[in-house]
């Protein structure tokens, strides 16, 4: 009876998760596209409900009864897989995501994570790291230049800054002595990780920037030169599988940027509830992510190569060596 | 020396990426500032100056009978030959147009119709908004022309308006001269 309650309990948890995974991009759709109007003094959707809030309903109804083109060049089954391959691995690594401790519903006390895993941040940057098949194989099976061109592209950046991202968190597994994501927040308590760690952060959030495909460093999909990069020959619903795998990947790394260096859950000076405290700083990096897209322009192809190589990963080895001296 | 310390100036604006910060500020600056949309037919409408040449439309004289001598010169002027005029002789033994038609598809709306008029009859008015699903509906005839509003007296205002599918974008204005549309542009 234990267990089947238990495994009740993960099945409900799971399923709350990926519905909200699903269902996340819509309003984040409809708020980049009010905050790209109004940094640019236009107004964004207005038209369908109130201030266009429904605006994404419409959208998603548009793409779900559009035709979905296969090319007849293309690689019918790898282009048919590619967007499955694109959209799994965002959603498995909230797996792993704790959203706060615990809750008590009815007297009983729910924690607010899947599985607590003691190699929770590992778990993250390898299930991560799979997200780049389905770029490649999406561009790859498309048989259009603009699409290979583009999947190239997102390998080359993908694996150069994986590397810098993988060094920066190690300073916070090394101040943490853990990579159980619950034992980094818990371990900042006190005084959160950006203050020992800014040269961390800071490559962390670049590297994110480049990882969640975002301008400045968006150039898998840079419109003036590739059509839609890896994507250009994609329609329907395909197309919507990989706007929801970019939004979930974007939400991922503010959530990530939160939990490891900005406290997760731990409020400062004004007691709120801890999951709130922790939905309001996910909200400030998203609108962050949303601010760089409409302020800065795209980086050239060796530019972001030279920053990824000659800038991130020095900075971030030598932010190791500087933590292991100093906390040591 | 003044040098060496832009120098230093540009390698601590540098380290802490005063551009990317300056263009931050100002985006969010932009971004809490007015918008500059005029909500064209949901909300907002756009008054013509009385310079502006919109639909044609036919002028009376005092007596309430039009002014139009059918003399054809706005016919021939016209560069895309979309006026036709045919002349009769009216009870008072005046030239007066039986029929006179506009093909306002094929119309630039130049104005030259209304300076090569001797008799001061036809003029561009103010009236902007007459598309059509059909291009037979487009041509005008004399009374719908003498039926057409004229020039507008003021103009260049922003009054508050609403969209009837069925009708007209309705102008529901309580000030008639609306708002200066150019107070929302920010200058910087």
């Amino acid at each position: 009876m234990e267990l089947i309650v238990a495994l009740g309990l993960i099945v409900f948890k799971v399923a709350l998760l990926i519905a909200m995974l699903l269902l996340l991009p819509l309003p984040l759709t409809w708020l980049e596209r009010k905050i790209a109007g109004h940094m640019q003094q236009r107004m964004g959707p207005m038209r369908v409900g109130w201030h266009g809030l429904l605006q994404p309903v419409a959208d998603g109804i548009k793409l779900l009864t559009k035709e979905d083109h296969i090319p007849a060049e293309a690689d019918r089954f790898l282009f048919k897989l590619a967007p499955i391959l694109a959209l799994a691995p965002p959603f498995v690594v909230f797996v792993a995501i704790p959203f706060g401790e615990t809750v008590s519903v009815l007297g009983n006390e729910i924690s607010l994570y899947v599985s607590n895993m003691n190699v929770a941040l590992l778990f993250v940057f390898a299930v991560i790291g799979l997200e780049v098949y389905g770029v490649i194989f999406g561009g790859w099976a498309a048989n259009s230049k603009y699409a290979v061109l583009g999947s190239l592209r997102t390998c080359a950046q993908m694996i150069s800054y994986e590397i810098p991202m993988g060094f920066a968190v190690i300073g916070v597994v090394m101040l943490a002595q853990s990579m159980s994501l619950l034992d980094i927040v818990r371990a900042q308590a006190d005084v959160w990780n950006i203050v020992y760690q800014p040269v961390g952060f800071f490559v962390f959030f670049v590297a994110g920037l480049a990882e969640a495909q975002r301008i400045p460093f968006d150039l898998a999909e840079a419109e003036g030169d590739l059509g839609a990069g890896f994507h250009t020959e994609y329609s329907g619903i395909r197309f919507a599988f990989f706007m929801i795998s970019e939004y979930v990947i974007m939400l991922l790394v503010s959530v990530l940027s939160v939990i490891l260096f900005f406290g997760g859950w731990n409020g400062v000076l004004i007691p709120l509830p801890p999951l709130l405290w922790f939905a309001l700083k996910v909200a400030f990096f998203v609108y962050l992510f949303m601010w760089f897209r409409f302020t800065f322009p795209r980086y050239r192809y060796d530019q972001l190569m030279a920053i990824g190589w000659k800038v991130l990963l020095p900075l971030s080895m030598a932010n190791i060596i500087i933590t292991g001296i100093v906390f040591s | 020396m003044s040098r060496a310390r832009d120098r230093t100036g540009t390698w601590i604006g540098w380290a802490f990426f005063s551009d990317l910060s300056n263009a931050l500020a100002l985006t969010l600056g932009y971004m809490f500032s007015r918008t500059v949309t005029m909500q064209y037919p949901d909300k907002e409408k756009w008054l013509p100056y009385s310079r502006y040449r919109g639909h044609h439309f036919l002028k009376r004289d005092e007596e309430g009978e039009i002014k139009c001598v059918a003399c054809e010169l706005c016919a021939r002027i016209c560069p895309c030959d979309c006026i036709e005029v045919v002349p009769y002789e009216d009870e008072k033994g005046n030239r007066r147009p039986a029929k006179f038609e506009i093909d306002t598809a094929r119309c630039l709306f130049c104005g030259l119709c209304e300076d090569a008029c001797p008799a001061d009859a036809i003029a561009l008015g103010q009236q902007y908004e007459f598309s059509s699903f059909s291009s037979r509906d487009l041509v005008i005839g004399r009374d719908d022309l003498l039926a057409k509003p004229g020039k507008a007296a003021t103009g260049g205002g922003v009054v508050a308006a609403r969209l009837d599918t069925k009708k007209d974008v309705l102008v529901e204005a309580s000030e008639p001269q609306g708002y200066n549309w150019w107070r929302n542009i920010r200058r910087t």
